[in-house]
């Protein structure tokens, strides 16, 4: 009976892990052979192996380092940023919506429009000369910031991105919220409870596995982020403002060096499984200490 | 099971048949720069060169474009990967030693050294071998404000303040001059003097505009600087010389100009668009910009505020020279063409008088040699004085074609910028260009 | 209270949707007018950078764009979903693949997929799915899966056991459990994560860019076309006008789908 479980389990994974055997599997055999390979555009179909020599660059190199912690960084400030205020438009706001539904809809708007157009859309909207910003703030205030310069990008790329996303996190949030049975709110106000006692004791931690899910979705889109950044500002100044992906995708393109763009991808992904790996063990321990 | 082998017999049939159509249109496939004059040029010529009685139908030229952002990274891709999605590809100066691995070497035919002049067939060659056509020729112009620079020329108490801006800011007093004698001293004090923040009587915003972002393009632009004091990317002996006192001039006169404020704050973001922006807003005093945008900066409709107060020179002079930095656009012969007699067909009528005529006729840019280009001076008065400048002041950094000059670029625009933002020292960023530049030119 | 929240709402919808708005503004805006006027107003309404890219030629051609973006977009979130949910169904139940799988997976949302770009490319180029809506569409598969499997897996998770039990007591098997059990409890989940897949596959970019080269290019990619209408640079009306047409597709979708999801939301509520 286990056994024929167990098979079953296997055929209904099955198409999954073939789909992405055929087209990963290969690209990842080709990767694993370049990131140990001198290889350039002229030689992708004849790599001469070289040993762990690519990995060496990236890990001695200090703009990797730098695009580590600032995809951390941007990973997690804006993580926090759109985990908060979207949890504060469900709740305050889930009234409203409860009545109304359409007003969902303007407010998952932002969503919708791929991130290499807003960060278009706010060159337009940053510009001195033809952006609205710039241009209220000089109407009213006689002077307007530098938005993109090395010191600011940074906070301007965070806004962008957490403008952008709060609605994610909000959507996910008042969906949870909604899942709340309403008599459990009930009983708790007939036991008098406050209604920020309610919030506290009852709605977040029943939304807490999917605040746990948001955040950690965000912080990972967070963390790679490509688009928005490249469109907006390319790397920055000095190289300021380059995330991991364009530091990968500058090193594969713009250098060339597809070897040492492949080797920091890898060392990205065992990184990430480490971290994803501890966490999963940590919630099993957790889990059996809790039973 | 008679049915199926039926099924499959008919969707073989299917697959063959759209197979032979495919073949049966087989045409000369070009990849064309998107979106500019160069592409409206390419379609005219297309267009003409398809009429021909001579084409056979076989040889019709069929267009494609891939989109502007992310160009050369894809077209590297295609090239890499061994396309024959094209069978004629776009080529550029700066990147010529990157695609001639996948290119194929073509004879233009006995004319095309008559229509270009050598100089011009040489920004299209690598190695001694030439790896396509010219089509078009980018440069700078120093595009300035005529009525404020003639006011500024008839006010004393203008000039007193001028000099009194430029002892302050740049060590020397200086008059105001003619933009098409000034030095890139002039050029910065003039920029200091049209800056509101320095001079409250200054009727625009900003004295120029810097394009500052971390993009190769932008360290096109600001070479001249250096290149007009003397520098060069590498000395006879294959020496890297980017740390000359030359460009420590250049650098640091940018710095000066950013710190001061003279142009606008955002600068670090800007590029080509941006830069067409501010200047077209009005706001701008002078801004060292690509030829290209002379159509739309003088275009009322597209450029209301300055377009009948645009001002064009070249670059400004610095004590060795006046440099303009000059590149070709062009199209050769990929090597896994399908169609490749027909592609070296197509290139040859494009080295021809009469087609290099109907492309600059049609909005192109060629630089053409003189006695050609006379032909077509009252349609296109531009190219006289685009080809005037880039025989006179032209120039190609030593280097500047070879398999790695784009991520030379790439490296000079990224420690550049990290020294203009004040995020390294001057000597750090010339030390790291150095180390990095000596490994890509090796 | 309720006025406060009415004005929480508009500010936030503002705020949210600035670049969008600007954007809407700025289309509607001639060129001559942008260069002098950036505020919120438009003095000289004008419908020309829509006439503009709305016309169709041999290379500028809207509705393709549009209807590769659609045919790549639905096969890549249908069957990103296909794919995702018995799997996720196998993981959540039978916890087969919780442990390597699914990180693996999940992994992939953090690596920057273009690295697969070169080896995917000499692949495609090799079967003949290069430049087609089939091939663009795999890709856009496995850009969606990671999500759609945490979403399906998540929501799997939530339903209590019982209702599979009850189930088998009455003799279904494990497939039919997953079909008519499993399933309509978790329709939210699985409009969700359409809607979801469905809009970032018509928002992917740099896949687009690499992968198609004049047949089967996608929205985001075509409307770049545009931006350099003349001269190469950025022509803020017309890119405008583009943008706010590639964008309005999956709005609508939002839109529309909405409403069902608050629907099956409201009937799911039951469940607890």
């Amino acid at each position: 009976m286990d056994i024929a479980r167990r098979t079953e389990w296997k055929i209904l994974a099955s198409p999954l892990v073939v789909f992405l055997l055929l087209f990963l599997g290969f690209p990842a055999i080709v990767n694993l052979i370049y990131s140990l390979s001198q290889v350039s555009f002229e030689s992708l179909r004849s790599p001469t192996l070289t040993g762990p020599q690519n990995y060496l660059d990236v890990l001695t190199d200090s703009s990797f380092w730098s695009a580590c912690w600032f995809s951390l960084r941007f990973g997690l400030i804006t993580a926090v940023a759109e985990c908060l205020l979207g949890l504060f438009l469900a709740i305050f706001l889930a009234p409203l919506i409860e009545k109304h539904s359409f007003l969902m809809a303007p407010l998952m708007l932002p969503l919708m429009v791929a991130p290499a157009m807003i960060g278009l859309m706010y060159r337009l909207v940053l510009h001195e000369f033809v952006g609205p910003v710039p241009y209220y703030l000089y109407t009213f205030f006689g002077d307007s910031p530098s938005f993109l310069n090395a010191d600011n990008a940074f906070w301007t790329l965070c806004v962008v991105e957490a403008l952008q996303w709060t609605p994610f996190a909000f959507l996910l949030f008042y969906m949870a919220y909604q899942a709340i049975p309403l008599e459990v709110r009930q009983a708790a106000q007939i036991d008098g409870a406050s209604p920020a006692q309610i919030l506290r004791r009852i709605d977040l931690p029943l939304m807490l596995p999917t605040i746990v899910v948001a955040f950690f979705i965000r912080f990972i889109d967070g963390f790679r982020v490509f688009d928005n950044v490249y469109t907006l500002t390319g790397s920055g100044p000095g190289g300021s403002t380059t995330s991991l992906s364009i530091y990968i995708y500058e090193a594969f393109f713009k250098q060339g060096a597809i070897g040492k763009a492949v080797a920091a991808s890898v060392v990205l992904f065992i990184a990430s499984f480490a971290v994803l790996f501890g966490l999963n063990w940590l919630a099993n321990r957790r889990r059996k200490a809790a039973a | 099971m008679r049915t199926s082998t039926k099924a499959k017999l008919s969707v073989l049939a299917v697959l063959a048949a759209s197979l032979f159509a495919s073949t049966a249109q087989a045409a000369v496939t070009v990849l064309g720069w998107p979106g500019g004059s160069e592409e409206t040029a390419l379609r005219a010529a297309a267009k003409a060169y398809n009429d021909l009685s001579t084409v056979s139908a076989d040889d019709k030229v069929n267009l494609i474009f891939f989109n502007r952002d992310g160009f050369y990274d894809k077209l590297q891709a295609d090239m890499a990967a061994g396309s024959n999605a094209f069978d004629v590809n776009l080529l550029a100066t700066y990147a010529i030693g990157r695609y001639a691995p996948y290119m194929e070497p073509v004879d233009l035919g006995p004319d095309a050294a008559k229509v270009f002049g050598e100089s011009v067939l040489k920004t299209m060659q690598f190695g001694g071998k030439q790896y396509g056509v010219p089509t078009d020729l980018s440069l700078h112009f120093m595009y300035y404000r005529k009525d404020l620079i003639d006011a500024l020329l008839k006010d004393d108490a203008a000039k007193a303040k001028y000099a009194e801006i430029s002892q302050k800011y740049l060590g020397k007093a200086l008059q105001p001059k003619d933009p098409d004698s000034w030095t890139w001293d002039d050029w910065a004090a003039t920029a200091l003097y049209f800056t509101k923040s320095i001079n409250s009587a200054s009727p625009v915003r900003y004295g120029t505009v810097l394009q500052l972002k971390n993009l190769l393009f932008n360290i096109m632009v600001f070479q001249s600087l250096p290149r007009s004091y003397g520098g060069d990317w590498m000395d006879a002996k294959g020496n890297v010389t980017i740390d000359s006192d030359a460009y420590k001039t250049g650098l640091k006169l940018y710095k000066t100009l950013y710190d001061a404020g003279a142009t606008p704050k955002d600068s670090l973001s800007y590029e080509y668009p941006e830069t067409n922006a501010a200047f077209g807003s009005g706001q701008a005093a002078t801004a060292l910009q690509w030829n290209a945008a002379a159509g739309d900066l003088t275009d009322k409709a597209k450029s209301p505020a300055v377009a009948d107060k645009v001002g064009i020179v070249a670059p400004p002079a610095g004590p060795v020279a006046r440099a303009d930095h000059i590149h070709g656009l062009g199209l050769g012969l990929n090597k896994n063409a399908k169609n490749k007699a027909g592609g070296v067909k197509v290139l040859q009528w494009l080295a021809t008088q009469d087609a290099s005529l109907l492309y600059a006729k049609s909005g192109g840019s060629p630089a053409l040699a003189p006695d050609v280009v006379a032909k077509i001076a009252t349609d296109r008065p531009d190219l006289v004085q685009l080809g005037k400048f880039a025989s006179a002041y032209g120039y190609v950094m030593t280097g500047g074609t070879s398999a790695n000059a784009l991520s030379v670029y790439e490296l000079q625009a990224k420690e550049f910028t990290g020294y203009w933002s004040g995020q390294e020292s001057l000597e750090q960023a010339l030390a790291n260009t150095k180390s990095g530049m000596e490994k890509l030119l090796k | 209270m309720k006025i406060l929240r009415w004005i929480v709402l508009v500010v936030a919808v503002l705020v949210l949707n600035f670049p969008v708005l600007v954007t809407l503004i700025t289309s509607f805006k001639s060129g001559a007018e942008l260069s002098i006027n950036p505020g919120f107003w438009i003095d000289q309404p004008t419908l020309e950078n829509y006439a503009k890219i709305l016309q169709v030629d041999d290379r500028l051609n809207i509705f393709g764009y549009l209807a590769n973006s659609l045919i790549a977009s639905l096969i890549g979130t249908t069957l990103a979903i296909l794919l995702a949910f018995p799997a996720a169904y196998a993981i959540a139940r039978g916890g087969f693949g919780r442990k390597a799988l699914m990180p693996a997976i999940v992994n992939l949302r953090a690596v920057p997929l273009i690295i697969f770009a070169i080896p995917i490319y000499m692949m495609f180029q090799w079967v003949g799915l290069l430049d087609t809506q089939l091939g663009l569409g795999l890709i856009l598969t496995i850009v969606n899966l990671p999500l759609a499997l945490i979403v399906l897996v998540n929501a799997i998770d939530d339903i209590p056991l019982e209702l599979d039990e009850a189930a088998k007591i009455d003799g279904a098997s494990t497939f039919q459990i997953m079909l008519r059990v499993v399933r309509p409890v978790i329709r939210p989940a699985l409009v969700t994560t359409f809607i979801f897949g469905f809009i970032t596959a018509w928002n992917e970019f740099l896949f687009g860019l690499m992968l198609t080269t004049s047949k089967a290019v996608p929205m985001t990619v075509g409307a770049s076309f545009f931006f350099a209408a003349s001269g190469g640079g950025v022509q803020w009306g017309p890119a405008s006008a583009v943008m706010i047409v590639g964008a309005l597709p999956p709005m609508l979708l939002g839109l529309v789908m909405y409403r069902q999801i608050s629907g099956s939301m409201t009937a799911g509520a039951v469940k607890g």
